[in-house]
């Protein structure tokens, strides 16, 4: 809301300049979001709160610099009128659309341009200025918060005003000239035939003041808040007026405002009121609440030490009423516009209001220890990062929305996701089932950026069913780290992400993981493996199906994913190994170089060693892969280095020969291998 | 008796004509090695008269550190000119290390302001993204007609809301149900921050997200104050900040909260003499605030008129947006490397 400072000055008098008032101003919930000098006078730009439709009106503001500056307010004397017994042809179709309705005609009235000093407080702000009639509800919104509209009653077919809804199919051609079509959920001013305002919002062409006018029906009503917005929503069309009736205008404003137009109408363009009726069918009385408050709440809840000759005080100026209720406690009545006051919670907020918040006590609270323990996985999580980002991955962060399109992309159609009602655009479409859709799209944009090298990983949530799970998820893609002592950097591959992951595995404690083969809508055939320990599935990871990357539009590229289950790896995590007494005898490491058969895994083979190694055996590191011609067809070389070492001895080259021939043994018994 | 002088004479001139390190080893073992010079010296002490004893133990002593003071001598001038300068490496060749990764921006930013919270005693809690009205609007004294409600401002979802036939769950519009989970689930005292992500159907622009992350606080006990809310905020404030942040209390509106305010720190551009940044007002606006609103208190069941609380929620881009500079929100979740890579 825009505000004169010569014009609020017609209602309390001040001399501050501009910046202290805005100051005060903000200070006292009236947030100033902009100063602009315009000549002689300053304009101030405000942020009114939504539960202050009071103050979106010079008078509104004024009540309130007149508490906070403790200056007089003076308000126009309105004189009262003695009105025709005869009535205007007034119906409302529901009372719940429409609680109140005051039509005042008048004539003859002598339309024409406004008299100075209405023109220049409304062009001051903006204003576009039209007829004095016209011009004379706009400064009256602006001066009370009452909306008021003028018809040209001449064209009002009938001579009557129905408010009622919109029938559908009905148009109506709008001030701005625009041709509007109208349905049941808007609430119209309607003649004998057709609509001629949409009510609350904006009047129609058809009845328009004009110069020729000589009789008008001047409109002040209450309109249903929720629907003027939803009705200006859904037409895309927003009014001074639409804006005030949206938070709500004060029942009794609907009179006063009419009387102070009447008056000025009657002033400025000539003639006398011919007509009125006030149609206030739920008989609903402005009245503000009556509210008690003791002294001791006041000060309890704002650790103040203010006396109740003080907060009765601050309550007068703001026009409330005020009357003892007992030793300590004060029985407020709020003035009708201020029907934000509920409850005393409410009326303490005035009172530290105008004290001013930075005038109020500055302490520290007491925090007791208290029941809610802390969320264990919030530091779990920070360690996951740790370990990831120890290894040189990115942390990423992405939407939680993604479009259907990029689900199918990813293999992922059929999954119960979790659909949005009303996206903005496609890529609002769904919750993500899946954090791969994410981090492919982030792997995406990088490389079409020119950074080819990709690690990353995220921990976030998914969302199935009616329920989130939170995943970590990892990618890569590029080359290993740069080394410039290397000649060629290595394309990073499964190996270095399942090196990641068991590093992660490793720190957590978790020593039965197991990758097992497995076929995953997104991964190449033959890469993907799940992984598990024990009988708990921990997650999957592979190579990304190139056929895949090409519908992301990655092409001659490889990419790596793996996606963990958060909470899995936090139950399992938090079962901490105890400490294992390591030998003070030495160790002795030999090597044992097999050719193993192309079926037989690595993980069978090197079960069989720790199987047999027993307890001599302390650590089996793998040396090599061979394939080649020195290896007889249908066979794959493996080099194992074998540490052996006692608890008890030294161990002597007998033992170790032993040893290490029974794992031999073994291995030839139970999988056919051949040494080498 | 030994002739020391004659001795040390020919010792050094032997030392002197070394040409390599074997040579020098060599007159090290020849002089001073188990079967050398100076033991046969030493061994001879025995043999010797009391008068001779000091002088052969003086002399040899003498000896012995003159030769070795002439070995090292040697050593030093053979390794010196031997070195053959092919063997010099580069020190200025950069250096080779395991890279790094780097956490999120708000990550950090995140754990920074529950960091400087839990060590005030509060405790970290998470809440669900997939809401129902009650929890975000109806318990946090949001009216069923208001606009905050709408389909232009709230995301709904097409799951139904198991506890409320007909309604439909919605993605939390704020991290304030968050308040009223944890206050169903425990009795006061209780004091947490609660981070996460929250949506709005925004148009997304340089400064609007349809998603983003907000954290919110609340301190519920017997004789909670406003003056405490105020003494928490400005110690968040000098802590995250810098102590010589200056700051400001508003009043302002939330449902939830009656007294509310909002927090504005100084400008730290203008230093609070009005420019780009603030808007020409030296302020920049960094959270709401307030008492929780009784009614919020009847809508968990906790008996009336016992506690009071303090609440307050901030946005996590903005603040991160402030302490870097950053000007457009959407960068935060395009994650490109050289956005990463800087914090």
């Amino acid at each position: 809301m825009k505000i004169s400072i010569k014009w609020l000055k017609d209602y309390v008098s001040f001399q501050l300049p501009a910046e202290k008032l805005a100051h005060k101003l903000t200070m006292a919930g009236l947030e100033v979001e902009k100063i602009e000098d315009a000549g002689d006078d300053v304009i101030l730009e405000m942020e009114v709160t939504p539960n202050r439709p009071d103050c979106l009106n010079f008078q509104g503001i004024a009540r309130e610099l007149s508490a906070v500056l403790d200056k007089p307010l003076k308000l126009p004397k309105v004189k009262k009128l003695l009105y025709p017994k005869t009535r205007c042809d007034i119906e409302i179709a529901d009372q719940k659309d429409c609680g109140r309705y005051i039509g005042t005609v008048l004539e003859p009235v002598q339309v024409k341009a406004s008299p100075d000093w209405i023109g220049t407080r409304l062009s001051a702000l903006g204003g576009r200025l039209i007829n004095n009639v016209v011009d004379i509800t706009n400064f009256c919104l602006l001066e009370t918060g009452q909306p008021l509209h003028a018809f040209d009653y001449d064209k009002l077919i009938g001579g009557k005003i129905v408010v009622r809804r919109a029938k559908a199919g009905e148009k109506i051609v709008t001030l701005d000239g625009v041709e509007r079509a109208l349905d049941p959920s808007v609430l119209v001013i309607a003649d004998a035939q057709r609509p001629v305002a949409i009510a609350g919002i904006m009047g129609g062409l058809a009845t328009e003041v004009t110069n020729q006018t000589r009789k008008i029906l001047l409109e002040s009503a209450y309109f249903d808040p929720v629907l003027i917005r939803r009705a200006s929503r859904l037409l895309g069309l927003k009014s001074d007026s639409s804006y005030r009736f949206e938070r709500g205008v004060d029942f009794a404003t609907v009179e006063a405002g009419a009387a102070r137009a009447v008056s000025l109408i009657l002033t400025e363009a000539g003639g006398g009121v011919v007509a009125r009726r006030d149609v206030n069918p739920g008989r609903v009385r402005a009245q503000g609440k009556s509210v008690t408050v003791s002294l001791m709440e006041i000060n309890e809840l704002l650790g103040s030490e203010l006396t109740v000759a003080k907060c009765r005080t601050i309550l007068k100026k703001l026009n409330f009423r005020v009357s003892a209720g007992g030793p300590g406690v004060l029985k407020v009545v709020a003035p009708s516009v201020r029907a934000d006051i509920k409850d005393p919670v409410d009326v303490i907020e005035e009172i530290a209001r105008v004290v001013g918040y930075d005038n109020l006590l500055l302490t520290l609270p007491l925090v007791r220890a208290q029941n809610v323990l802390p969320q264990p996985e919030y530091p779990f999580a920070h360690k996951l990062r740790d370990i990831f980002i120890g290894q040189g991955y990115n942390e990423t962060v992405s939407y939680s929305l993604l479009s259907q399109g990029s689900l199918d992309k990813s293999g992922l159609s059929g999954l119960p996701v979790v659909r949005v009602k009303n996206p903005l655009s496609l890529d609002q479409e769904v919750m993500r089932p899946s954090l791969f859709p994410s981090l492919l799209g982030i792997v995406r944009s990088n490389i079409h950026r020119g950074q080819k090298d990709n690690k990353i990983f995220e921990i976030g949530k998914i969302y199935l069913g009616q329920a989130e799970y939170k995943m970590l998820a990892v990618m890569g893609s590029g080359t290993r780290d740069k080394d410039w002592r290397a000649l060629h950097n290595r394309a990073w591959d499964f190996y270095d992400l399942k090196g990641a992951l068991d590093q992660m595995f490793a720190r957590l404690g978790l020593t039965a993981v197991v990758y097992e083969a497995c076929e995953d809508p997104f991964f190449k055939k033959g890469t993907g493996a799940s992984i598990r320990a024990g009988k708990t599935a921990l997650g999957r990871v592979g190579e990304v199906d190139r056929g895949l990357l090409q519908q992301w539009d990655i092409k001659h590229r490889a990419v790596f994913y793996a996606q963990c289950d958060f909470e899995a790896l936090y139950k399992l995590a938090s079962k901490k190994p105890s400490f294992k007494k390591f030998s003070e005898f030495p160790g002795v490491t030999r090597d044992i170089s097999l050719a193993v058969k192309e079926d037989v895994s690595f993980q069978k083979v090197k079960e069989v060693i720790l199987k047999q190694g027993g307890a001599l055996l302390e650590d089996v590191a793998f040396l090599e892969e061979y394939r080649g011609e020195k290896i007889q067809p249908g066979y794959k070389g493996f080099i194992f280095s074998i540490v052996y070492r006692s608890s008890l001895k030294t161990l002597t080259e007998e033992d170790i020969s032993i040893a290490h021939g029974d794992i031999a043994q073994a291995l030839i018994d139970q999988l056919g291998v051949v040494m080498r | 008796m030994w002739n020391f002088d004659d001795i040390q004479q020919k010792a050094l001139q032997e030392i002197d004509a070394c040409r390599d390190l074997d040579e020098a080893e060599a007159l090290r073992v020849k002089y001073l090695g188990r079967k050398g010079l100076l033991p046969e010296i030493f061994a001879s002490l025995s043999q010797a008269s009391p008068e001779e004893k000091p002088l052969i133990g003086k002399g040899a002593n003498q000896l012995r550190a003159r030769i070795t003071e002439a070995l090292e001598g040697i050593k030093k001038r053979v390794q010196e000119e031997t070195f053959d300068p092919t063997q010099r490496i580069d020190v200025t060749l950069p250096g080779v290390a395991p890279v790094l990764g780097h956490k999120h921006i708000l990550t950090q930013i995140i754990d920074d302001i529950c960091q400087i919270f839990v060590g005030l005693g509060f405790v970290v809690q998470e809440g669900p993204e997939m809401e129902t009205e009650f929890h975000n609007f109806s318990a946090l004294n949001i009216p069923v007609d208001h606009p905050s409600r709408d389909a232009f401002d709230t995301f709904y979802l097409e799951s139904k809301d198991p506890g409320n036939p007909g309604r439909h769950l919605l993605l939390r519009s704020h991290t304030s149900p968050g308040q009223i989970c944890i206050m169903e689930k425990y009795a006061p005292p209780l004091a947490v921050v609660i981070p996460g992500k929250v949506y709005r159907p925004d148009a997304v622009d340089a400064s609007h997200s349809f998603m983003f992350y907000q954290i919110e606080g609340l301190l519920v006990d017997e004789h909670v104050k406003f003056s405490d809310l105020k003494g928490l905020l400005t110690v968040f404030c000098k802590r995250f900040f810098g102590e010589e942040i200056i700051m400001r209390f508003r009043p302002h509106f939330f449902p939830f909260t009656e007294p509310s305010a909002e927090v504005d720190i100084s400008c730290y551009i203008c230093k609070g003499k009005g420019c780009s940044v603030c808007g020409r007002k030296g302020w920049l606006e960094i959270l709401g605030c307030g008492m929780v609103n009784p009614k919020v208190f009847s809508a968990v069941n906790y008996p009336k008129g016992k506690y009071t609380g303090l609440a307050f929620g901030l946005g996590v881009e903005r603040m991160a947006m402030l302490k870097y500079g950053i000007h457009d929100i959407r960068i935060f979740f395009e994650n490109d490397n050289r956005f990463l890579n800087q914090f």
